[in-house]
């Protein structure tokens, strides 16, 4: 950011266009860490309902695994 | 051993993409683009990982279609629905870039159209699967309709060489120049999402293979 505010000054830009540009870049940056944060949020997401679904399969399994043991013993 | 390995894989994808992080906020703001450019280093690697998936998942149904083994149509679904995972990544980060670039979050062009078409065509693909409950038939017009999704992902990666789109063009074979520790940090990046697709490609199939176990445990309940 500092180069590209050097860079302007030397094309002698006027404070306006300094202003203007240094929001394009702070409205910039937002929406790339809204990016970032999105592809994250994805994965976590997929890995919460992965792990969620593993403990779901290992809970029914524990389930019918002791009621098959029970009727072989009735 | 197998999941001492995977624990491995996952550490060192994790690893690798916060140390692209860190190398990518370093890097300074694209001249015309700003600093929403380096999106790029999330969306294209997303985009790559999505279509080995889907490739993937084309051999493991091409495979099951063959060999009628079960293993290989857990190995589909697998893969499909973490490629799914990545190919969303890909449509939001897009989408958020289209945002501050074009000033619109969507547009209906080739690029951008297969894309989400290819995306709701293995969407499409997990809704069957769960609409037929016996397991073979399950299997084979699952494996028959994979291939068929596939068709779109030649066309997604092709379509801004075919038509003329608002998408820009790859800046690795389209003429595109790309400063040599940019593209490292883009290959990085790449082989970390892939080694994490992997990793969450074997949990999802150790997930499948329970659900088998489930079910022949219940079609025993049933028969006692």
């Amino acid at each position: 950011m500092h180069a590209i505010l050097q860079h302007m000054l030397l094309a002698q830009v006027s404070p306006q266009d300094i202003t203007l540009e240094l929001e394009r870049l702070k409205r910039n940056f937002e929406f790339l860490s809204y990016g970032f944060t999105a592809a994250w949020v994805i994965l976590i997401f997929y890995v919460l309902l992965m792990a969620q679904r593993g403990r779901k399969l290992k809970r029914e399994i524990a389930s019918l695994k002791a009621m098959l043991e029970e009727r072989e013993k009735k | 051993m197998r999941e001492k390995i995977m624990y491995i894989l996952g550490a060192a994808a994790i690893l690798l993409l916060v140390r692209d992080i860190h190398l990518i906020a370093g890097f300074p703001p694209e001249a015309s683009q700003g600093y929403i450019f380096k999106i790029i280093f999330f969306h294209v690697p997303a985009a790559i990982t999505g279509m080995i998936a889907a490739a993937a998942a084309l051999v493991a149904s091409a495979l099951y279609l063959m060999t009628r083994n079960l293993k290989y149509d857990a190995a589909a679904v697998a893969v499909t629905e973490v490629g799914l995972a990545f190919l969303g990544i890909n449509l939001v980060t897009g989408s958020i870039w289209g945002r501050v670039i074009w000033g619109i979050w969507w547009t209906w062009d080739a690029r951008l159209t297969s894309a989400l078409i290819c995306w709701l065509l293995y969407a499409s693909y997990l809704m069957l699967r769960h609409a037929i409950e016996e397991p073979t038939q399950r299997a084979t017009f699952s494996a028959v309709y994979s291939i068929f999704a596939f068709i779109d992902v030649p066309i997604v990666f092709f379509s801004i060489k075919w038509w003329r789109t608002q998408h820009p063009q790859p800046v690795f074979w389209g003429g595109g120049s790309f400063p040599h520790d940019w593209s490292m940090v883009m290959l990085w990046n790449l082989i970390a999402f892939v080694m994490l697709a992997i990793v969450m490609t074997a949990v999802r199939l150790r997930q499948e293979e329970t659900q088998r176990e489930l079910d022949s445990l219940r079609r025993m309940a049933h028969a006692f």
